[in-house]
């Protein structure tokens, strides 16, 4: 009989297996600690007193955002701004604000977005991602959305076009009617300008640059 | 301004599809590398087959540097690529030292 | 199933679970075909079932079918290896029905209402809309119930019996399976928190928990179909277990790269991915290795018959060790790193890699299963290759295979075209849509999904007629 050699001991890989779980669930652990104080959602004050958060709070809809090279990270990184109208308003309160995040987040679960669309660049691939959607030139003075809905603004083209997708096709793909109402419509937007301002690592890379990325100050 | 020094990299053009390329193969190559090894170490194979899966392990070690210089990959990934490399060499040894090891045991 | 050689209830709950578990991949691979359609026709059902009903259809119905044929794999492994019947099999089968029930429900419930307000009613009763876990959050709670008997059975039968290597694996496992659906189910405002515990559970499952179930089932198959050496293919485990969560657990840093999460999940992200293809290799081998082994053991009895007693599950089983190299490894690889991820993130390379790894990693062996449990079910000795199961598998793999690639090509022209060249805005998507390689891609993507399909209608006649089937030994 050979040696009994320690590599081939059933225990020891048994062992080997629950330290390696253990050590690599606890690493986790601790990573998710040290994100989730990083990424958890900023307050009215941090935006006032320009404190950058990875997650700005939702007041943020009342400032303007843009999307900048920011060569010390090396990459593009979202840049808030002067104040902005949105809904002709720069004044949201924070319960205000929060409470159109909230109708946004619950819209873009109770309508499915992400099973045709990428959120984050998760989702599905049959629609364009959505992570910047709110700085997408196509929205800006100059895109083709707001000749398109009739609207000056661009959370109002956004409105328009979320209740009624099937008049303004853009492609053969077209977005179908879910039946969002003009409040559900005013939270996506806020929702998805609150997004834009997320900071994602320089994800999606060179947004816009074709046509001129849209320039902050 | 030492912060000043990294430099924003970009994939050029027409370097995605030779990192994609290479990168598939590393673990085409590397999957045959494995394979050849086990095969001779079965017996399905003659035994000079050993020195074509060492030559694999180099193709694997070659589309590594490959996709790791066209995609601008920094210092730590490097590591991580060739920690990966040795790894993917050693690993067959391991696998049959262990299960030679059982097999003795337990049959003999 | 009138003459039925099963005389435990376990397996024979089993047998109901593989049942199920076929009807829905029917269903899931039936809605792919129509979101398939809508790629190539963009008006097709629309407004009546579009693209996103039918494709929260398709991967609901992929995940829910893999849990069911894995509850299924377990019931009939469970009575073999600890020796006993399973305890508390009446709740097991009370509960199957209560399953069943509950996801007819949730899936009428898609098909006819679809979308509902923004509000926590329709969260709570008609979608939750997070990609894969869709199902309401009623439907949540109803699925933790479910999955927490079946760990129950499992625990009681695992301590009342023998417990074996592959029993312990398979409590460990199921036990955090179960556990990490709890982290998909709260309802948050920021999204990227939203993000962050959604990959616990899709990552955590399917790269972690779901892997260590295959490596389990295939120690059971290896043992069962070929007469693998039982402490060999248990220490194999072990180490399986080892490598993969020691890999597997941290790289989900490869999906905490863009969510908003911090810069240093690209080390982490970067390395545990290089590191994540070696146990799917070491996988292989392993399958390879004990093949050689236990045939040439044979050979030296002077044996030249092979020593497979069940050979389409065990083509499958091959198919899986090979898929899951390809699948989970090669196509996962090519697109892991930050530097290249920041191209090809959200695009048809993730779908291609999705096809190929769900298929060649879980859905393999699962049908392997339901091949090893069609065997017992009808008493036979040697389950031989019949034209049906050749023709099945060559044309489901080749199938899926087909699309990984069509799927692929369709990727390599998003990231040149929408991401690189272009910067990913909403004119930089369609442009690329829009390309000839694009449109190409996508119809030879929906043939061969079509063959996939005519793949699956053989095996299920396969695996129907193998009971009255005299070619196999019995």
């Amino acid at each position: 009989m050979a040696n009994k050699s320690v590599w081939s001991d059933n225990r020891f890989w048994q062992r080997s297996a629950t330290w390696v779980t253990g050590f690599a669930s606890i690493l986790l652990i601790w990573l998710t600690l040290d994100t989730s104080a990083q990424i958890s959602m900023g307050n009215d004050e941090d935006l006032k007193n320009g404190v950058q958060k990875r997650v700005p709070g939702p007041t943020v809809i009342n400032y303007k955002i843009t999307y900048e090279m920011d060569a010390k990270r090396g990459h593009e990184v979202p840049v808030i701004g002067e104040k902005e109208k949105f809904f002709g308003r720069d004044d949201y309160s924070e319960e205000e604000a929060g409470a159109l995040l909230h109708l946004g987040k619950l819209g873009e679960q109770a309508k499915n977005c992400m099973d045709c669309h990428t959120i984050l660049g998760n989702g599905a691939y049959y629609a364009p991602d959505l992570t910047k959607a709110w700085i997408d030139p196509a929205w800006g003075p100059e895109g083709a959305m707001q000749a398109l809905t009739g609207k000056n603004t661009k959370e109002e083209a956004m409105a328009e076009f979320l209740q009624h997708p099937d008049q303004y096709p853009t492609h053969a793909r077209m977005m179908p009617d879910l039946g969002i109402t003009a409040k559900e419509a005013k939270g996506l937007v806020a929702f998805l300008k609150h997004m834009s301002s997320i900071d994602t690592n320089g994800f999606p890379r060179n947004f816009g640059k074709m046509q001129g990325a849209v320039n902050g100050k | 301004m030492i912060d000043q020094a990294i430099v924003h990299t970009e994939i050029a053009l027409d370097d995605f599809l030779p990192i994609f390329v290479s990168s598939a193969l590393v673990l085409v190559f590397g999957g045959v590398y494995v394979g050849i090894y086990t095969a001779v170490k079965v017996k399905f194979l003659k035994p000079w087959a050993m020195s074509i899966a060492y030559l694999f392990w180099l193709l694997t070690a070659y589309c590594l540097y490959v996709m790791g210089s066209l995609m601008h990959v920094g210092d730590f990934t490097a590591k991580a690529l060739v920690v990966a490399a040795i790894g993917l060499f050693l690993l067959p040894f391991a696998v049959y030292y262990m299960q030679h090891q059982v097999h003795e045991e337990n049959e003999h | 199933m009138a003459n039925n050689h099963l005389t435990s209830e376990s397996k024979q709950l089993a047998t109901w679970y593989f049942t199920f578990a076929a009807i829905l991949f029917g269903a899931q691979l039936l809605f792919g075909l129509v979101a398939a359609i809508q790629y190539v026709m963009p008006g097709f059902l629309y407004g009546l079932l579009d693209f996103s009903i039918a494709r929260i259809l398709h991967i609901n119905a992929l995940v829910v079918w893999m849990v069911f044929a894995m509850f299924g794999s377990v019931y009939w492994l469970l009575p073999d290896e600890t020796g006993i019947e399973t305890v508390g099999i009446k709740i097991g089968k009370l509960i199957y029905w209560v399953f069943v029930a509950a996801i007819v429900v949730v899936v009428l419930v898609f098909l006819f209402i679809q979308v509902g307000p923004a509000d926590d009613t329709t969260i709570w009763f008609i979608t939750e809309g997070r990609e894969y876990i869709e199902a309401p959050r009623w439907a949540d709670w109803g699925i933790v119930v479910v999955a927490l008997t079946f760990v129950a059975n499992l625990f009681l039968t695992g301590m009342k019996g023998n417990r074996s290597g592959i029993v312990t694996v398979l409590m460990a496992d199921m036990i955090a399976f179960a556990g990490l659906y709890l982290a998909g189910m709260f309802f948050t405002d920021n999204i990227s928190v939203d993000q962050y515990w959604w990959w616990w559970v899709i990552h955590l499952w399917v790269e972690a928990t779901w892997e260590v179930f295959v490596g389990a089932i295939a120690a059971y198959g290896l043992i069962t179909m070929i007469g693998a050496h039982r402490k060999v293919v248990e220490m194999w485990l072990w180490i399986e277990v080892a490598m993969l969560f020691g890999s597997g657990i941290l790289g989900m840093g490869h999906h905490y790269f863009w969510i908003g999460t911090p810069e240093y999940w690209w080390e982490i992200g970067a390395l545990f991915s290089a590191l994540e293809p070696l146990p799917l290799v070491a996988m292989f081998v392993h399958v390879l290795y004990d093949w050689g082994k236990t045939q040439g053991a044979e050979a030296e009895k002077g044996n030249t018959r092979s020593v497979i007693k069940n050979k389409p599950a065990f083509t499958w089983f091959v198919l899986n060790a090979f898929g899951n190299f390809l699948g989970a490894g090669v196509w996962g690889f090519f697109h892991t790193l930050p530097q290249v991820n920041l191209y090809t993130h959200g695009t048809q390379f993730t779908s291609a890699h999705g096809h190929l790894a769900f298929f060649g990693a879980y859905a393999t062996i699962l049908v392997g299963m339901m091949y090893i449990a069609v065997q017992g079910t009808n008493g036979i000795k040697v389950l031989k290759n019949t034209k049906a199961s050749i023709w099945a598998v060559s044309m489901i793999s080749g199938g899926v295979m087909g699309m990984t690639v069509a799927l692929t090509i369709a990727g390599y022209v998003q990231v040149l075209v929408s991401r690189a060249q272009m910067g990913a805005t909403w004119a930089a998507y369609f442009d690329g849509q829009s390309g000839a390689w694009f449109t190409q891609a996508m119809d030879w993507r929906l043939i061969m999904g079509t063959i996939t399909f005519l793949g699956f209608i053989l095996l299920a006649k396969d695996l129907l007629t193998t009971g009255k089937n005299p070619v196999h030994e019995r």
